[in-house]
């Protein structure tokens, strides 16, 4: 689905006269029309790796927001000219952080905001607020206001419309500039938070963009891992509707997985499980984590303890010790491996390996490999023995924007149960 | 009895395709089938969190009824379900609402708006609704009308129906039907329910064929002898005595719901998996289809009502004896028939459709029976060796089977058949969904696929034409036959397919 522009270029406002405006807005010029009684959705857009690539003249621009096959190809060739390693995943906080340490001052258009990707825009937010910092921690504070009544393509008779309120400006401005949000969300229709940056960037800003009562979006493999599960575990334990797009993109190991045990001989296996290994891209263990919470959350397993292992270039992985409901220990591994052409999200799966002991069988060993990766690790270490079932995970393709569309159709006032349970046992396996 | 144990990776899972915010209106809401079925199916996608917070469902119908207690009965229907999940009970019939209203008075629907635009301001539910009409099909126009000139119908976006079986009851009711709701709404806002088509086992028919190499190269007149479509019912016809009086058999069960099998089991492959492209063959291969006897229609249809049966210590009744049936009545209940598609795929293939009520078993099956080898190297067990036979069951125990003949163990080579299966329950962790559960959902969603099209309904009206015409003009040439409850239809229904040289398979 292509992005799509607003219809009319935003009119800047002083950031007292939004409010007013839109008042007058709503009940003047666009009176009679029938605002989208949809909900408001709040996005904090840093793009920082946007911004610095553009900065460092690697990109031409405009700024958008958006994860462009052109911003990720760019970024995966800075990865070298930045000294980091070749497991750095484009999106990895690291790479934005080490270009910003390049010299460049290249100026480009801001469309932050403006730039809706058509998949969000289709269901037609009732107000669109984009919070876009800039590099220039001083900038002033610009507040941008446009309208739109987009006319249904297929003939419908009651344009819904919406607005789009961007606010821009250094880090400092848009804390003042927060004032002017919360009377913007309105309590009528449901919020959306969508905090598409780091989650250990900017936390006051977090906290009062996102109280309990709005849904939040977030991506727990963006930031500190320590600070995004507990980022995870606080909000859910606050009871907040929160979505996780790293849990999301989990979605395909976990039905590989549930499929291999669909069949009903082997369901008896699941209740023998004895060892779990997890192989993640580079350093980020999150995703790897929350997959490994899954599992034993759904098998019952209890945790001992959590530890560093020793591993390799790329340094320590995890080991814990669960105990099954008869009683006897489940090992976890989880080790990072370097890999020559990471994929887009920091810590994406490389692969899984499930050994189970069934009594009076044969030990099935089960191996799921990301469909760009290969599992030469998993499948050593005398798993030949045993009865094989290997699958291989086919690499969701979906954008950022299509995974938040999909929430914002259909959205929850709830966490995902599956989340809820998992996001805690993972932040208790991650060791400190 | 062995015990399938549930696969607790599986849970939760099934949560792809959310339904967008928005407000689902029951007319008939006082109906069998609001509390039987839609209510069920709406709170078995509330469990499995496909339901929106943004979710309300207005109930409608012409009792007095306020929101809570159109709360209260729903929820004594539900009673078990309640009682097994009452927080989320609360929770989902907080989304309850309840209006009254007459399709027939034009203030009532204008009451309606204001109440939707209500609900839209208290649940946030966008201005999407979804109006199902589960009304006497008597009302099917006059509601699209009433809906339509309320302006209520005005958005395609936003705004869609949908409408129970019958669709008409003949041919040229079900055109005139079509031409009154494509005056109301655009062909993409209707959604003609069948509910056979919720099953998975029904949409398996496509994946089997068009997701596998192997089948679909041998799908066909080349090595496909017959074809029996079954749909059996154990039960009489209970409390529906007054509709089935007017429909029978045939217009009950053999348009709709054998006639969606016959199609899927039939059609050619669309170009790809959408609404459109999907109806299109399906529609054509409908159009295609002929009795397999139109000048002589008694040669190839065979009508029977079941008389009394059962055992001494559970005696049945028999039609005739059933409360609301006219003890006169030549209404039939069982109907079997003959029928060919004329195109190069199954050119000369019969294909025989039974149905009935009181039938021994409760199954509904499609049976691909494959041509006999051309020569017999072995000795069989059963004189000949079977064909082999590809069994698709609808229902129960949803799955599928495949006959073929291996080497009966011993030192001689004789042939005997055996049979490979798959269940839907036991391959998969969960049970599949009821029909409604999907179709439901599909609807909501705004994916009409699995729901017929203006000319697929006339195709199937005029298939059946013929025999409607002489039911209506000639009932004596195609007599109804009594057979006993319990049993599998009159005898002339065998000799239906004794004068091909088969048999009805025997589940």
């Amino acid at each position: 689905m292509s992005t799509q522009l607003t219809l009319q270029a935003p009119l800047e406002l002083p950031p007292s006269e939004v409010t007013p405006y839109l008042e007058r807005l709503w009940t003047h010029n666009l009176d009679g029309s029938s605002g989208a009684a949809t909900f408001t959705l709040l996005v904090w857009d840093p793009a920082w790796l946007e911004q610095h690539l553009i900065r460092t003249g690697r990109l031409d621009g405009p700024i958008t927001g958006l994860v462009s096959d052109d911003l990720v190809r760019e970024a995966v060739a800075a990865v070298p000219d930045c000294g980091l390693p070749p497991s750095t995943a484009p999106l990895a906080p690291d790479l934005a952080w080490s270009l910003g340490q390049q010299p460049g001052d290249r100026k480009a258009n801001d469309l932050r905001g403006r730039h809706v990707d058509g998949a969000i825009s289709a269901h037609m937010p009732r107000r669109l607020i984009t919070l876009a910092p800039t590099l220039e921690p001083a900038e002033a504070l610009e507040t941008l206001v446009a309208a739109y009544c987009p006319l249904p393509e297929d003939g419908g008779t009651r344009p819904a419309c919406g607005d789009v309120v961007v606010l821009r400006g250094g880090m400092a401005a848009l804390q003042q500039g927060l004032d002017l949000v919360n009377p913007l969300v309105g309590s009528d229709l449901p919020c959306w938070v969508w905090w598409n940056g780091y989650l250990d960037e900017a936390p006051e800003m977090l906290e009062s963009l996102a109280p309990v009562a709005r849904r939040l979006i977030v991506d727990s493999s963006m930031g500190r891992p320590r600070r995004c599960l507990d980022v995870l575990e606080e909000r859910i334990e606050a009871g907040q509707a929160l979505n996780d797009l790293n849990w999301l993109r989990l979605r395909s190991w976990r039905e590989s997985l549930a499929m291999v045990f669909d069949p009903p001989n082997r369901r008896d296996a699941l209740n023998h499980v004895v060892q779990l290994d997890i192989d993640v891209e580079g350093t980020h263990p999150v995703k790897g984590l929350l997959l490994a919470a899954w599992i034993a959350d759904r098998l019952g397993w209890h945790l001992e303890s959590s530890y560093r292992v020793g591993g390799d270039d790329l340094g320590d992985g995890i080991g814990a010790d669960f105990l099954r409901t008869d009683g006897v220990a489940v090992r976890f591994r989880q080790m990072p491996v370097p890999v020559g052409v990471p994929k887009t999200h920091p810590g994406s799966l490389v692969g899984l390996r499930l050994i189970c002991e069934p009594i009076g069988r044969p030990p099935l060993c089960v191996i799921l490999c990301s469909e760009s990766g290969g599992c030469m690790r998993l499948e050593a270490g005398g798993v030949a023995s045993m009865e094989l079932a290997e699958e291989v995970v086919p690499v969701p393709s979906e954008s950022e924007e299509m995974e938040v569309a999909r929430l914002l159709s259909g959205g929850h006032d709830s966490t995902n149960p599956l989340l809820a349970a998992a996001a805690p046992l993972a932040a208790k396996l991650l060791p400190d | 009895m062995t015990v399938t144990l549930t696969n607790p990776l599986r849970v939760g899972l099934r949560q792809e395709r959310v339904i967008p915010p928005q407000c689902l209106v029951i007319f008939g809401a006082s109906g069998d089938l609001t509390h039987r079925k839609l209510i069920p199916a709406l709170f078995e996608l509330f469990r499995q969190r496909r339901l929106p917070s943004e979710f309300a469902v207005l109930g409608c119908a012409r009792r007095p009824w306020s929101d809570e207690e159109f709360r209260s009965r729903m929820g004594e229907a539900l009673a078990q379900e309640v009682e097994q999940h009452q927080q989320a009970w609360a929770q989902f019939a907080s989304g309850l609402f309840y209006e009254p209203v007459d399709l027939e008075q034009p203030a009532d629907v204008v009451r309606l708006g204001h109440r939707l635009d209500q609900i839209d301001r208290q649940r946030a539910t966008r201005g999407n609704r979804t109006f199902y009409l589960s009304v006497s099909p008597a009302h099917y126009g006059s509601g699209c009308r009433a809906l339509a000139a309320a302006g209520l119908l005005e958005d395609p976006q936003r705004s869609r129906v949908v409408i129970e079986k019958p669709f008409g009851r003949d041919y040229g009711s079900a055109q005139e039907l079509n031409r009154i709701v494509q005056a109301c709404a655009k062909e993409r806002q209707v959604f003609r329910i069948d509910h056979y088509l919720g099953k998975e086992t029904v949409q398996n028919i496509l994946v089997l064929r068009f997701a596998n190499t192997i089948f679909e190269p041998i799908w066909n007149r080349n090595y496909i002898d017959n074809v029996q479509i079954t749909a059996a019912e154990t039960v009489g016809v209970e409390e529906r005595a007054g509709y089935y009086e007017t429909s029978g058999a045939l217009r009950d069960m053999v348009q709709n719901h054998l006639t969606q099998m016959l199609a899927l089991t039939t059609m050619e492959p669309p170009g790809r998996f959408d609404p459109e492209a999907m109806r299109n063959e399906k529609a054509k291969v409908l159009q295609a289809a002929q009795l397999a006897n139109e000048a002589e229609p008694w040669k190839c249809c065979v009508r029977g009502q079941y008389s009394a049966g059962g055992s001494a210590t559970r005696p049945l009744s028999g039609y005739r004896q059933e409360p609301g049936v006219n003890p006169n009545s030549t209404t039939e209940t069982y109907v079997a028939m003959k029928l060919f598609i004329n195109n190069w795929r199954w050119q000369g293939v019969p294909f025989y459709l039974r149905t009935g009520k009181r039938l021994p078993k409760r199954l509904s099956e499609v049976v691909l029976t494959f041509r006999q080898a051309p020569v017999h190297l072995f000795d069989a067990a059963g004189g000949a060796p079977t064909p082999n036979q590809l069994i698709l069951r609808i229902q129960p125990d949803e799955g599928a089977e495949f006959r073929f003949e291996v080497k009966a163990p011993g030192s001689g080579m004789r042939s005997r058949p055996v049979d490979m299966g798959f269940s839907y329950d036991e391959s998969f962790g969960e049970p599949s969904d009821e029909g409604y559960v999907r179709l439901l959902a599909d609807a909501m969603l705004g994916d009409a696929t699995l729901f017929t099209r203006s000319d697929e309904v006339e195709a199937a009206w005029r298939l059946y034409t013929p025999l409607l015409e002489l039911i209506e003009e000639a009932p004596w040439q195609l007599p109804v036959h009594p057979y006993e409850a319990r049993t599998w239809g009159p005898a002339a229904a065998d000799s239906l397919l004794a004068e091909d040289e088969l048999a009805w398979r025997r589940p």
